[in-house]
């Protein structure tokens, strides 16, 4: 939301005399001019003392407007975005990746929706967001020594490299949540940081759910913003998100994910982990994606 | 504005009007179960469901009519060869869907079983699927104001396909994406001077209306949106006292005891044409184990829903209601096509502007 005399600097026909004539329609900021009638503007500056320098001005806005925007791709542009980007990362787990054929997709924000005590917390690395402090170093170490190969030499070594590719952070509100990930896509644009290649966030349900409720559609509103915060940076930088939700009693006794209908509708993939974290396997059935039919489901075992 | 005065070609007959009008701006029948109504240029959709019911897909189903052609090396693909805008303001739309359903959909045509197909692998014209892919158009909106200067430059970006008569339709994935981030904006308490317009849902909606009329009146296209409803929410608790587990699935038109919550303001929904209801059934009616939904014109109300299921990315329909609401179809498809005619509001705006 900028005030047009910022444009003035880089753009000298938005001068003072177009910025009054904007004003006397109620035109301060970029935005105001969006929500504008540009036809009807046009009509007045051509009825004005100085009518081509005010419609030079118009088309310089718009042509601001229009550089600003992302370009229109064809379907042509899309696969090969996709097809060179976004590639699908491995759970670890091979019951998993064959149902959602191949992995955890780059571009996609994942909802991992279960009860408290199913496997939520066993998957992933990376950059990884703790609302609860459950992130435990110990637990991954045990996990990554059993992936990798059995070599006793060389296992401490991976590990200890594996591991330092895990930056953990302590977030406990919604506020600091949006300002990190403001950070995270600053950073991932200018590439100062290392490449990231997922980013989980436990139980972003914890930061959500006491902002949601009451009359108020702030807490929605926060929720929508970052869910399209974490859309835009799994889009962007082509990381996988994996966000994990609880669940909470709903109609007639059975569990429903919590955070309601509308966030129903902000991630890709939403799958359902059900059955006690026990060694008899645990259900993951899909919920929601973009190419799997949902009902879908696989068993898979928690070592 | 010159294709839009060049539309109204000065000494025709009739019949070479209609001619004319028929092969420029052609009718879409979609495919079963929503080949109800034919829809047209100038026609506004709006498909409204709760989340997930394959409100994409049919979005998906639509634009692979309209970017395929109707015949390619001897095989009738039965499509309008034009091209396809899709707003994603969702931002949750992925390639692979369209390109998986396109494929099968070129597979199918060529009578080839899939089947049979297992040891080449996917063998298909990928000539014409580069073609067609080519006609998909895509953006991406994050917020309202990135959406709205879509729609403001869109006209442009339009004139340079083909010199503009080649856009066919708009998508809009979930015209109600923003809905919660704009009704949160900070209205300007220094009150109302300078007649400055307050920046809120109203005022953006409104505008966002405004521009894709006078898209409409410059470019008629059949306009598409998605919008996910929530289905009364508040109303539940009580509902849950009187369904009992022994209980047969509540008739369908029982189900229009709970209308869905309409929330975008009134002026989006008076500039719907056409609105299409889907909704989840429940566990009972699971076909071959995959959840099936059921779809209903609300606008023009045609009183017969009929049930699909999703495989993957085709959908594939189970029940279609019987013939006997045909004439009703009629009725209302004849009804709302002579109210809505693009054909007049362009004539009619062309007269006001040579009068002055």
């Amino acid at each position: 939301m900028a005030p047009l005399e910022d444009l003035e600097r880089d753009y000298p026909i938005i001068d003072s005399n177009f910025r009054m004539f904007c004003a006397s329609h109620g035109i301060f900021t970029d935005t105001d001019f969006l929500l504008h009638d540009l036809s009807a503007l046009e009509a007045f500056a051509r009825q004005d003392y100085a009518p081509d320098k005010l419609e030079q001005g118009i088309k310089q806005m718009i042509s601001i407007i229009e550089s600003g925007q992302r370009p229109w791709l064809n379907g042509v542009e899309l696969l090969e975005d996709s097809q060179l980007n976004k590639c699908t990362l491995s759970t670890g787990c091979e019951g998993i990746d064959i149902l959602l054929q191949g992995g955890l997709r780059e571009g996609h924000v994942t909802e991992l929706v279960g009860p408290s005590c199913s496997a939520r917390n066993s998957l992933g690395k990376v950059v990884y967001f703790d609302t609860g402090n459950s992130f435990s170093p110990k637990r991954v170490a045990q996990f990554l020594s059993l992936l990798s190969d059995p070599s006793a030499t060389q296992t401490n070594k991976a590990v200890e490299r594996d591991m330092s590719s895990i930056v953990c952070h302590s977030v406990f509100d919604i506020f600091t949540l949006l300002d990190m990930l403001r950070q995270l896509m600053n950073n991932l644009r200018s590439q100062i940081s290392f490449q990231v290649r997922m980013l989980i966030i436990d139980s972003l349900s914890s930061l959500i759910a006491p902002v949601l409720g009451g009359g108020g559609a702030h807490g929605h509103a926060l929720m929508a913003t970052a869910g399209f915060l974490l859309k835009e940076i799994a889009h962007e930088s082509n990381l996988c998100v994996v966000v994990t939700n609880h669940m909470v009693a709903g109609e007639a006794g059975m569990l429903k994910p919590a955070l309601g209908e509308s966030w129903k509708s902000i991630p890709h993939v939403r799958l359902l982990l059900s059955g006690k974290y026990s060694a008899t396997g645990t259900r993951i059935t899909i919920l929601k994606h973009p190419y799997l039919a949902s009902g879908k489901s696989a068993d898979f075992v928690v070592l | 504005m010159t294709s839009a005065f060049s539309w109204i070609a000065a000494d025709e007959t009739a019949e070479q009007a209609l001619v004319r009008i028929y092969k420029k701006r052609p009718f879409l029948i979609f495919p079963p179960p929503f080949h109800r109504l034919p829809l047209r240029a100038g026609n506004v959709v709006e498909i409204v469901g709760p989340s997930p019911s394959a409100k994409t897909l049919i979005l998906i189903q639509a634009a692979i009519n309209c970017i395929l052609p109707k015949e390619w090396k001897g095989v009738s693909y039965g499509g309008l060869e034009r091209a396809v805008l899709f707003i994603d303001l969702d931002c949750r739309f992925d390639v692979s869907s369209i390109s998986r359903a396109l494929q099968r959909r070129i597979i199918d045509a060529n009578g080839l079983r899939r089947s049979s197909l297992k040891g080449n692998g996917n063998e298909y014209d990928k000539e014409l699927f580069v073609s067609s892919m080519r006609r998909f158009l895509y953006t991406r909106c994050y917020n309202s104001f990135e959406f709205l200067a879509t729609l403001k430059t869109l006209h442009h970006r339009i004139q340079q396909e083909k010199g503009g008569s080649a856009v066919y339709m708009l998508l809009i994935d979930s015209i109600g994406a923003f809905y919660w981030m704009d009704r949160a904006l900070p209205t300007s308490s220094t009150g109302n001077n300078n007649n400055r317009k307050s920046l809120s849902l109203q005022t953006v909606v409104e505008t966002v209306v405004q521009e894709i009329q006078r898209l409409l009146v410059a470019h008629p296209m059949l306009v598409l949106a998605t919008k996910s409803a929530a289905f009364g929410d508040k109303q539940s608790i009580t509902e849950v006292i009187r369904k009992r587990p022994d209980e047969k699935m509540p008739d369908p038109r029982d189900a229009q005891n709970k209308p869905h919550r309409c929330f975008m303001p009134s002026v989006w929904q008076s500039f719907v044409s056409h609105r299409m209801l889907l909704r989840a059934l429940d566990g009972e009616s699971k076909h071959q184990n995959r959840p099936t939904f059921s779809t209903e014109w609300l606008l023009p109300p045609l009183n017969c829903s009929d049930h699909f299921t999703v495989n993957d990315v085709w959908i594939c329909s189970v029940r279609i209601a019987s013939i006997f609401f045909i004439a009703n179809l009629i009725v209302s498809s004849f009804a709302a096509g002579l109210s809505l005619d693009p054909q007049m509001k362009c004539r009619r705006k062309c007269s006001a502007v040579t009068k002055r």
